[in-house]
């Protein structure tokens, strides 16, 4: 723009943009005020108690601050354009000589684990671990952008991480295709986590448990796999409580990353597993990731009075649908009775039959403020519907709309032992799968 | 003490077998080398400041400008209280309130170009 231009946000922002975004993304350093948090969202009253209050970075009147920031001439530091003596120093391959519990609790206050005790990735088993992928070390799987900094990630450390996180040889395939995904780890000022889904031969060559427990504590593969990216996520990405990880509330997702293998085997006729849907073949070994926050359960069994297509239709209603996005997780009974009792012969049906059926109020809709910050420049644009959608909140806040607008994004992941007709329904936005083959 | 010396070679065999037959284990004070899991972080391009600061604020015009993160309504309150206190405190000082076309990840060219040419600072709100 050519003028003197700062910026104003709340303290927490202010700190980032100020420290890790100015280092490794933005590159110049903004002037910045700072008032408390949240921006969004207070009173009048409170808006112009922080405009007469003090900034929360000098300590100085907040309005002082402002037309200190915009007429004190600019530093040396601030005109430099020089950064050799500020590059990062390469990380070494290898970490100095330690004892066992000094490299341990090094881990831990560097922030690389998950704090649940790790595997030691020494030489010899990251080599071990490397014999199970055809790629070479130093092959580059990733360049993580989401965060600053581009990091480059390597097949050795992905093994590294996989060593850490206690998987086999026979994981890496799948460990490096997730990674290859391009999803990044959830990280968010909300509470942002992901979702794994594995289709294909894989899942029976690592022995993952599509059945009873798939979701629970009982599979050495289900569980390492998502503790696996959740340790190679944080590493990709450099991400550090407060630092560069800032979700308010963070999400016990991230644990286990909701890390399931498809119940291929108990689907129902005519419907098809998830990477078939999405156009690979049935011996395609693939994993698929989704990114969202919520996760609902039935609770308990499906009743014929009030089955399930319609509670799910109803919990539905309390997912943001940002993207028209919703990934259900049904027992094969649920999927049985779905197929059977309620007549959707492929899961593509029930998607159709839920967007034209789930309906929330458009105070509702707009009331999230992720949904608002997203959503609106369509609307500003004139896209249709958020541009109606949009006029009806002024106009009408009570009107229902249907905010499931795209039934290509409610997936139906069909999944558990058939002993309870349970199902889950989640706000998972899920990305085109990737192969898994590519990476053996 | 002949027992004893009796004794120390039988000790010395079976601390051999024992020795030969128990795996190799890392006593808790020896070091051991790992591999290094951190990946080396780009520093950004460092970019300088260009645009000279004003000598004062009075008789300029400033932009105060929302990028709507949060929505159209995200810092525009804050922002719209600063708009008062200029007016209260220096009405020498004039200020234009506007948002960003689209969202915060969307640019707004028309608006920079706008402020180039009619305003001499900006503050730019961020919600959140």
């Amino acid at each position: 723009m050519g003028v003197p231009t700062i910026g104003v946000s709340a303290v927490t922002m202010v700190r980032y943009a100020t420290e890790y975004d100015f280092k490794y993304a933005n590159g110049m350093p903004i002037r910045y005020v700072a008032v408390p948090f949240p921006v969004t969202g207070p009173t009048r009253a409170m808006h112009r108690a922080y405009v007469n209050g003090k900034d929360q970075l000098s300590g100085k009147p907040l309005m002082t601050a402002i037309s200190d920031a915009l007429t004190a001439p600019l530093t040396d530091s601030e005109k430099m354009t020089n950064t050799t003596e500020v590059q990062a120093q390469a990380e070494p391959r290898f970490l100095p000589p330690d004892t066992e519990d000094n490299l341990r609790q090094l881990f831990k206050d560097k922030e690389w684990t998950d704090y649940n005790p790790i595997i030691l990735p020494t030489e010899e088993r990251v080599k071990k671990m490397l014999a199970g992928t055809s790629h070479k070390p130093d092959e580059v799987v990733n360049a993580d952008t989401f965060n600053a900094g581009r990091r480059e990630l390597t097949v050795e450390k992905v093994a590294i991480a996989a060593v850490m996180a206690g998987a086999k040889p026979e994981y890496m395939p799948l460990l490096l295709a997730i990674m290859a995904s391009g999803v990044p780890y959830g990280n968010s000022t909300s509470s942002m986590a992901n979702a794994i889904i594995v289709n294909g031969p894989i899942r029976n060559e690592i022995g993952m448990n599509p059945g009873t427990n798939a979701m629970g504590p009982y599979n050495d593969a289900n569980s390492v796999v998502g503790r696996f990216f959740s340790l190679c996520g944080k590493l990709a990405a450099d991400l550090r409580n407060n630092v560069t990880a800032v979700e308010s509330l963070g999400n016990n997702l991230q644990y286990n990353n909701l890390t399931v293998a498809e119940n291929e085997e108990m689907l129902p006729e005519g419907w098809q597993p998830l990477h078939v849907q999405m156009g690979f073949k049935p011996t395609d070994s693939v994993v698929t990731i989704g990114t969202g926050w919520t996760y609902i359960s039935s609770l308990g069994e499906v009743q014929p009075a009030y089955p399930a297509n319609m509670l799910i239709a109803d919990y539905m209603r309390s997912l943001s649908a940002l993207g028209s996005a919703a990934t259900l997780f049904v027992d094969p009974t649920v999927a049985g009775l779905l197929n059977n009792v309620n007549g959707y012969a492929t899961k593509q049906d029930f998607s159709k039959w839920l967007a034209g059926k789930v309906e929330k109020t458009v105070a509702s809709y707009w009331g999230n403020g992720v949904v608002m910050t997203s959503n609106n420049a369509m609307a500003i644009q004139g896209l249709a519907p958020y541009a109606d959608w949009s006029k009806l909140r002024k106009e009408s806040p009570d009107a229902l709309i249907k905010p499931f607008n795209n039934p290509e994004a409610i997936n139906i992941v069909v999944v558990g032992g058939a002993i309870q007709t349970t199902w889950f329904v989640t706000d998972f936005r899920l990305r085109r799968g990737t192969l898994v083959d590519d990476w053996r | 003490m002949n027992r004893f010396r009796l004794f120390n070679p039988l000790f010395a065999m079976l601390a051999l077998v024992f020795a030969t037959c128990t795996p190799a284990v890392i006593s808790a004070g020896e070091k051991i080398t790992v591999m290094n899991p951190a990946i080396t972080t780009k520093i950004a391009q460092r970019l300088p400041m260009t645009a000279p600061r004003l000598d004062t604020l009075e008789g300029k015009t400033i932009y105060l400008i929302d990028n709507q993160w949060g929505g159209p309504e995200g810092a525009y309150q804050l922002l719209e209280e600063m708009q008062n206190w200029f007016a209260e405190n220096s009405p020498g000082i004039k200020t234009v309130l506007r948002r960003t076309k689209g969202n915060m990840f969307t640019d707004d060219p028309e608006l920079w170009q706008e402020i180039s040419e009619r305003g001499d600072a900006a503050i730019v709100g961020v919600g959140q």
